[in-house]
């Protein structure tokens, strides 16, 4: 079941490598080569790849972390406000309320340390997932390298490409298919848009 | 950078079962387990399980119907035992989840390679034991749909908030944060696995649906970065978690004044109790899916050894757990602490304690012999016994303790009703269609995980030149 | 299977040698300034030989569970440290000489060891058929027979292995390390309640024995932590120790750091929201006249800047940047000690000159002690048949 899309031009040319140390190895010598925006892509996660293309960043750590910190202050906040703060100025349903609860201290921080702890959590667990679908530009409805169909049936099982996208300042079809050939792929095809 | 997923290999002792039968490469261990979803021919064995299940749900939603019908009188619950089948039923059901967070996150997190196969069963049966843990809570308010004012902080025209001392309330905030997590981290997991089955399947709307589910997954460098990222984030936030909601659940009890259930020990007991229940479901699942199913490559002798030895240590931590509560009851020199001992060891539920004794402390010795360890047989029998025994224990804690009030005119006696056992067996029936409805529509082993096993233990040799 | 290139260059560096000397020095500077103490304070001296003897016993054990375990699960990180973990767990013999003198001062520690009380005391009454003199210290006896015996057989097979002995020795680690396992919980929480918690013989908590275990854990690590950083200054350790090992040691410590942090939080919380008379006064008396202060800093530096610089795995895998925290944390176990014993003895806040003399003096003679263990044999269990594995450098940098 062929894709058939009408050719909008090209959107990069694409390379099959034999495993994840020839891919790797050639990734390298892409970014070596001057190449920047370059994909690789591969059934498993490899060692050092994404930062063999300079694609390695910390955007999931930094968001997963003030994620963590907005949920420990909206849990501590939540349970000091409701248990111990009654302002008269906010309508009735919107005031915290300060009883005296089986003798124990309107400031029972022994006891709020749980629920707060419960939100850290699950802020920053949320967040994990959430930042790094985000983040990757997921979900995404659709993407040109499917339209090649040796990706389309093995990407995901067996097979390891490297793809050069054609928005590239230093990408030129014919050089770049011949660069990538010459990188020992066994396969080079291009890439409609 | 070295911080991120150096999954090194452990050393496997050189005359041990590996983890992973000789000869497998990407494409098998990808096609075997998707092949379980996509193309295997569903085996009897499934129908047998799911219908089980499905007819066990039916009971479920009659004892609902019947509950909500004419309310919590339908229960065996009482004065003085106000506490009956249904915080038991929530805590056995939550404690069996423990097992799947423990595999996925702990195990990862010290690079433990037998986690690689089991982990996505056990995530899923973490899942649905927070489900139908769920449930008991949420009816025993007996009116659920009124319930929400005093359980969650928002505002309402009572001017009413949440009670924050109350361990009840830290139990509201545990368990629903359990299990969303739980169900990101499991969710997590897929996507890869997702996209693979969404390149595999052959039908149009099982392409669609797995598509729409991989959200356009491509596995390029930077997607697998980030995802490794918050896969090991995840696992570090879920291991605390973990440990915090069978925490939270003990504080139910231990927080109280109640004799036999005030005690310091409770916290790291009930986790330990948690995650001895837990692998005794993970084993009393996995042994015979694996056997149908043909998985004996994958989920190895080696597997079933390391489970059995996680479930001795922590039945050793339960048992601990009861020999210090009866030495300090007679230490503490409390008369109310001893009474409970002495009532739950003689008097008119001595049957229940005795029997734990048995199931939990007993039986799981066996557990020293590598022989019982790794054959599959006597393993699933004292598996099943393990689950029966943490049942007994958490009847033992809320109903002996309950059924002697310091006012010998408050004794009573408790027994649950055949409701109570037709809610009880039914939450096994929903958790049995959605487990057996998980193993036909998603794969039961993670698939990008095996590859990356196949890749470490033979790299280089593991990719089928083309055809 | 070993050639000798490999055992060749895994001398214990000369460095020990003189570590060991400057601590008999220090550790006899201690004891004389000790045992000066127990000449102008008899009571304070048995008090603070109490805080040390637990926690200097507390490293040994520690040592001795983390080296059963590691036989238990194996690892790269435990085949690093095995050495460090052999050496401490065979100062046990030393320590249960250690533990003597405590036996003729128990009055001044133990009010179930003074009669006069007893006899007026319903609830010391009603246990003395177990705290009393000669139960108690044939209690002790027992434990360290046992944990010195397992130690002993530990560490034999240890040097057999070394010279190339039998096959089959790692079987038989695991097979004792199993059992030893248990009876390694079991006589701890009984040596927590015996030591620790019958100074205050009115309380009880069913955790302690895990607060106990998890406070030696701890301190092992620590201590582990300390030596690798003074061991890796020279070779082999040098180029042996890679980020992987640290990572895995930096990731138990972080473990435990949080689950001492869980175990003393839960008896805390229990106790507290409860507030019942049999059980709240061992916190009164922790939470005023300025011992709330040390529980702060417990808090502090016991827990929360250990855990905030622990989440960082850069740190974890950063000997230089491990090694303070690990300081640290050792120096806040003895503290912790300190917190779960001495309110007991002083009202208001007290460490006083005996309880620092106490600590260095037996620490001194300990860690002579140790560095003796240490020195006799290579550095790294050079015949185990996983130490190849180990030390590979797996590419991941």
């Amino acid at each position: 079941m062929d894709v058939q899309t009408k050719s909008k031009g090209l959107h990069g040319v694409m390379a099959e490598f034999r495993g994840p140390e020839e891919l790797l190895d050639a990734a390298r010598k892409a970014y070596g080569a001057g190449y920047r925006t370059v994909e690789a892509y591969s059934p498993i996660p490899i060692h050092g790849l994404a930062e063999a293309i300079g694609q390695a960043d910390r955007k999931v750590q930094t968001a997963v972390l003030l994620a963590g910190m907005a949920g420990l202050g909206a849990g501590l906040s939540l349970c000091y406000y409701t248990s111990m703060i009654e302002l008269s100025w906010v309508p009735a349903m919107f005031s915290g309320y300060a009883h005296n609860i089986g003798g124990r201290p309107l400031n029972s921080w022994p006891a709020f340390i749980i629920p707060t702890f419960e939100t850290t959590i699950l802020f920053a667990g949320i967040t994990a997932l959430v930042s790094m679908l985000v983040f990757n530009g997921l979900p995404l409805p659709y993407h040109p390298v499917f339209n090649v169909a040796r990706f389309r049936e093995h990407a995901s099982t067996d097979a390891f490409f490297l793809c050069i996208e054609a928005t590239d300042p230093k990408f030129d079809a014919a050089e770049t298919r011949r660069f990538l050939t010459g990188l020992g792929a066994t396969e080079v095809s291009d890439v409609e848009a | 950078m070295a911080s991120e997923l150096t999954r090194q290999a452990v050393p496997t002792a050189p005359d041990e079962v590996p983890v992973l039968a000789p000869g497998q490469t990407f494409k098998s261990v990808t096609d075997t387990i998707s092949g379980i979803v996509l193309t295997l021919k569903t085996p009897l064995f499934w129908f047998a399980n799911f219908g089980i299940g499905f007819l066990l749900l039916q009971l479920f939603l009659l004892g609902v119907t019947m509950l909500l019908f004419k309310g919590t009188g339908v229960w065996g619950i009482n004065q003085p035992v106000g506490w009956g089948f249904a915080i038991i039923n929530f805590v056995w059901w939550i404690g069996i989840g423990h097992a799947g967070t423990l595999i996925s996150a702990i195990l990862f997190l010290f690079r433990q390679q037998w986690r690689m196969s089991i982990n996505r069963a056990a995530e899923a049966m973490t899942l649905f034991a927070v489900i139908c843990a769920l449930q008991f809570p949420l009816f025993h308010t007996g009116r659920p749909w009124l319930a929400a004012y005093w359980l969650l902080p928002y505002p309402n025209t009572m001017g009413m908030w949440p009670q924050f001392r109350s361990p009840l309330i830290w139990d509201v905030f545990a368990v629903s944060t359990y299990g969303t997590i739980s169900a990101v981290f499991w969710f997590t997991g897929l996507i890869p696995d997702l996209a693979t089955m969404r390149d595999k399947a052959q039908g149009r709307l099982a392409k669609t649906i797995y598509g729409v589910l991989a959200m356009g997954w491509r596995g390029s460098a930077a997607h697998w970065r980030r995802y490794e990222t918050a896969y090991m984030l995840l696992a570090g936030l879920s291991t605390p978690l973990v440990l915090s909601v069978h925490t939270v659940v003990s504080f139910d009890f231990a927080v109280s004044l109640i004799p036999g259930w005030h005690a310091t020990l409770f916290p790291p007991y009930f986790v330990a109790g948690a995650i001895y229940s837990g692998f005794a479901m993970v084993l009393t699942l996995l042994i015979p899916i694996r056997a149908v199913y043909n998985l004996k490559g994958l989920i190895t002798e080696r597997h079933l050894d390391a489970m059995a030895k996680v479930m001795l240590a922590t039945g050793w931590i339960v048992f601990y757990g009861y020999m210090m509560e009866a030495f300090v009851a007679w230490y503490s020199a409390s008369y109310y602490e001893g009474f409970v001992i002495w009532n739950r060891m003689t008097g008119p539920y001595w049957w229940a304690l005795w029997a734990l004794v048995f199931c939990n402390g007993v039986m799981p010795q066996t557990l020293w012999f590598k022989k019982v360890r790794t054959s599959p047989v006597p393993l699933f029998i004292v598996s099943i016994i393990v689950n029966v025994g943490m049942w007994l224990e958490r009847y033992v804690i809320v109903v002996t303790s309950l059924h002697r009030d310091y006012l010998p005119s408050s004794w009573g006696m408790y027994a649950g009703t055949v409701w109570d056992w037709a809610i009880y067996l039914g939450t096994i029936g929903l958790f049995l269609t959605l487990f057996y409805l998980f193993l036909r529509v998603l794969p039961m082993i993670s698939i990008f995980e095996m590859r990356e096993l196949v890749h470490k233990k033979s790299p280089g040799k593991h990719v089928e030149m083309m055809e | 299977m070993t050639e000798p290139t490999v055992a060749r260059g895994f001398e214990v560096p000369a460095s020990v040698d003189r570590i060991r000397r400057q601590a008999a020095m220090v550790g006899v500077i201690g004891l004389v300034a000790l045992i000066g103490g127990a000449f102008v304070n008899r009571p304070q001296f048995f008090q603070s030989y109490l805080v040390a003897f637990i926690f200097w016993s507390g490293v040994s054990l520690g040592c001795l569970a983390l080296l059963m375990v590691h036989h238990l699960s194996g690892g790269a990180w435990g085949l690093v440290i095995r050495r460090i973990l052999e050496a401490a767990a065979k100062t046990l013999p030393l320590v249960a000489l250690l533990f003597v003198p405590l036996i003729f001062g128990l009055e001044h520690v133990y009010e179930w060891a003074q009669p006069e009380l007893v006899a007026k005391d319903p609830i010391l009454l009603h246990k003395a058929p177990f705290l009393n003199t000669p139960f108690w210290v044939a209690r002790t006896l027992i434990y360290f027979l046992l944990w010195s015996g397992m130690a002993f057989l530990l560490t034999k097979w240890s040097s057999q292995q070394d010279q190339g002995g039998a096959a089959g020795l790692d079987r038989r680690f695991a097979r004792l390390s199993g059992p030893g396992l248990v009876i390694y919980g079991l006589t701890v929480s009984l040596a927590a309640i015996d030591w620790m918690m019958s100074v205050d013989p009115h309380w009880f908590s069913t955790i302690y024995g895990f607060v106990m275990v998890g406070g030696q854990g701890l301190s092992a690590l620590a201590f582990i932590i300390i030596v690798l950083f003074t061991l890796t200054k020279s070779e082999p350790m040098s180029s042996v120790v890679q980020s992987k090992h640290l990572h895995d040691l930096g990731k138990l410590l972080f473990a435990f750091v949080m689950l001492y942090a869980y175990f003393t939080f839960s008896q805390f919380l229990i106790i507290w929201s409860a507030n019942l008379p049999e059980e709240i006064p061992w916190y009164i008396r922790r939470l005023s006249n300025g011992w709330q202060f040390v529980m702060f800093a417990l808090v502090l530096l016991h827990f929360a800047l250990p855990f905030a610089m622990l989440l960082s795995a850069d740190i974890k895998q950063n000997l230089r940047l491990l090694m303070p925290i690990a300081l640290l944390l050792f120096v806040m176990r003895t503290v912790d000690v300190m917190f779960q014993v001495s309110p007991q003895f002083h009202e208001g806040i007290y460490i006083g000159w005996i309880d620092v003399a106490a600590l260095v003096g037996v620490g001194g003679v300990w860690v002579a002690a140790f560095c003796h263990y240490l020195r006799g044999r290579p550095i790294l269990p050079v015949n185990d048949p996983y130490l190849k594995e180990a030390l590979a450098n797996h590419g991941s940098h």
